[in-house]
């Protein structure tokens, strides 16, 4: 097995730390929201979820295009170590957007465009898995993840697109005093600090994390391979 | 010998008579695919009649499961609702059987011998689809609108269908391509397709509700122009990715 | 406009959202580092038969 690179060490350390950073901010430097009090908070690692989410979207999309030119196999690895934290950090977002709502706006749920857009992604990355596991051969099972990797990340800002005009065109209610709720609030400097220091951790574990389950992934292709020789 | 500004004219020539010849031979592909599916349909009409039977089966359900008061039934809404699931999951039925015909009786590989841009499959196999799903919903419109008394033949209405119908047929191609590979076929493909063709369902019932409720074009256009830039974006990007989903 | 409140308590909520997020991305290291040992594991095995066939 590949020993493990001093780079990746250095990482998991800063990562870790980042991560500690952000969540005293959080907890202790950004202040109380005026009306939503202490659930606001969710928001910082909310977003950054979802766009580490994005991010993971995005990384396929390129791993698949990358993989179709070329052939080579690290790529596939990538696409679906990059999918695969994709459902964890999207499922993370969809939960947290879940659990704002509801005290916000007092319904778990609320078809507005990103959470939308949010669960539709969701769907595309499990469905991408279920796509892989119905394939027997490895290069057939590359080759459809990829394309289906780029089909779905450009739908995706479609599907966006069409659930906010939804939204403009039938501007829903939600249950509470303010007809056009959207959660949105002012955000001080302090809020915003934390905001895009959440913002740069959450980007950090996802570069983190993708390395780790790449070498995972790697590993599991050098077992499989060895599996096939000794058995032979 | 031939003087260089004659040699130049033949070569300019030759080039033209090779990509004429390209393209003839492009749409001879496609309409040869077109025409197999075409005609193996019309003598078995398996494939037709399984999704006109099944979309009528599906406004039956609706009828009881959304047992509507007459007047709620033909709000615009509604009715373009229920249309668009039917058609939605009237296409998967038969997209995946045009794709499972395919793959089980070879002709694919029969079809990717022939010295031709694999495109010209995918289009023709687009077009093939687009066909049959096009005759359902000729099949389906009548049939409703004289069950619950609206006039679905406005052509708004028809021009929604048909984009949202390209749209959707142009991505459930190339994904039945993949998913009759797997196991798990005919469950796999709806998995596959229905999040990545939402935005046309959404555009396609918003449209069909404006048209219906006589709202003015500007207001309208926004859901036809997302359907437009869907079925341009995806029959492109399905174009591109073909070969590389067909090669063996 | 409204007069100035105190914002609501909401606390219950911010606990189970960052529940939520400590849990999943626990759970989630902790599955590749299974992964991992498993396939160190299953790695081992492999070569000791290779061995012991040559």
């Amino acid at each position: 097995m590949e020993a493990k690179p001093r780079l990746l060490t250095v990482l998991d350390y800063i990562t870790a730390a980042l991560f500690l950073i952000a969540v005293g901010l959080v907890f202790l430097y950004a202040p109380l929201e005026a009306v939503m009090g202490n659930v606001q908070r969710v928001f910082y690692f909310h977003v950054a979820a979802g766009w580490v989410g994005m991010l993971s979207f995005l990384v396929a999309a390129i791993a698949g295009v990358a993989y179709l030119l070329r052939g080579n196999r690290k790529w596939d690895t990538v696409g679906l170590s990059a999918v695969e934290i994709g459902i964890v950090f999207a499922f993370i977002n969809i939960v947290t957007g879940s659990i704002w709502a509801r005290p916000i706006w007092n319904t778990w749920w609320t078809w507005d465009p990103r959470l939308t857009t949010a669960t539709v992604m969701e769907l595309i990355y499990i469905a991408y898995l279920m796509l892989r596991q119905g394939i027997e051969d490895p290069d057939r099972r590359a080759r459809f993840g990829a394309v289906y990797a780029i089909v779905g990340f450009l739908s995706v800002p479609l599907t966006f697109y069409s659930a906010r005009l939804f939204r403009t065109i039938h501007p829903v209610v939600i249950g509470t005093n303010d007809p056009n709720a959207q959660g949105q609030f002012n955000m001080t400097p302090k809020m915003l600090q934390t905001f895009m220091f959440s913002l740069l951790t959450f980007t950090f574990i996802f570069a983190d994390l993708l390395w780790h389950r790449i070498r995972v992934g790697r590993l599991s292709e050098k077992v499989e391979q060895v599996r096939l020789k000794t058995l032979q | 010998m031939i003087p260089v500004a004659d040699q130049r004219a033949l070569e300019v020539g030759e080039r033209q008579a090779v990509r004429e010849n390209q393209l003839a031979g492009f749409l001879r592909a496609l309409s040869a695919v077109v025409w197999k599916d075409l005609s193996a349909e019309l003598r078995s009409r398996e494939l037709l009649s399984a999704m006109v039977v099944f979309a009528l089966l599906v406004i039956l359900v609706f009828n009881f499961a959304l047992d509507l008061d007459p007047a709620t039934r033909r709000q615009s809404n509604i009715t373009s609702g229920v249309l668009w699931v039917i058609f939605t999951f009237a296409g998967t039925l038969g997209l995946n059987r045009s794709m499972a015909v395919e793959k089980d009786r070879g002709c694919i590989d029969g079809l990717l011998l022939a010295p031709v841009d694999r495109s010209a499959i995918y289009f023709g196999k687009v077009l093939a689809n687009l066909i049959f799903m096009l005759v359902v919903e000729a099949i389906v419109l009548p049939v409703y609108s004289l069950l619950y008394n609206v006039n679905l033949f406005q052509a708004g209405l028809l021009l929604v269908t048909l984009l949202g119908s390209i749209g959707y047929v142009a991505v459930g191609t190339l994904l039945a391509t993949m998913a009759v590979h797997a196991r798990t076929r005919d469950v796999l493909l709806p998995i596959l397709l229905f999040p990545v063709v939402l935005p046309v369902v959404l555009s396609a019932v918003k449209g069909s509700t404006g048209f219906l409720d006589g709202l003015p074009l500007n207001e309208i256009r926004p859901w036809l122009n997302l359907l437009g830039a869907y079925d341009i974006i995806f029959l492109a990007v399905a174009f591109m990715v073909f070969d590389y989903v067909v090669e063996e | 406009m409204f007069l100035q409140e105190a914002p609501a308590d909401t606390t219950i909520y911010m606990i189970a959202g960052y529940a939520v997020i400590f849990t999943v991305m626990v759970v989630y290291l902790v599955s590749l580092y299974l992964r991992r040992r498993n396939l160190e594991q299953d790695l081992e095995v492999l070569e000791e038969i290779g061995e012991g066939d040559s």
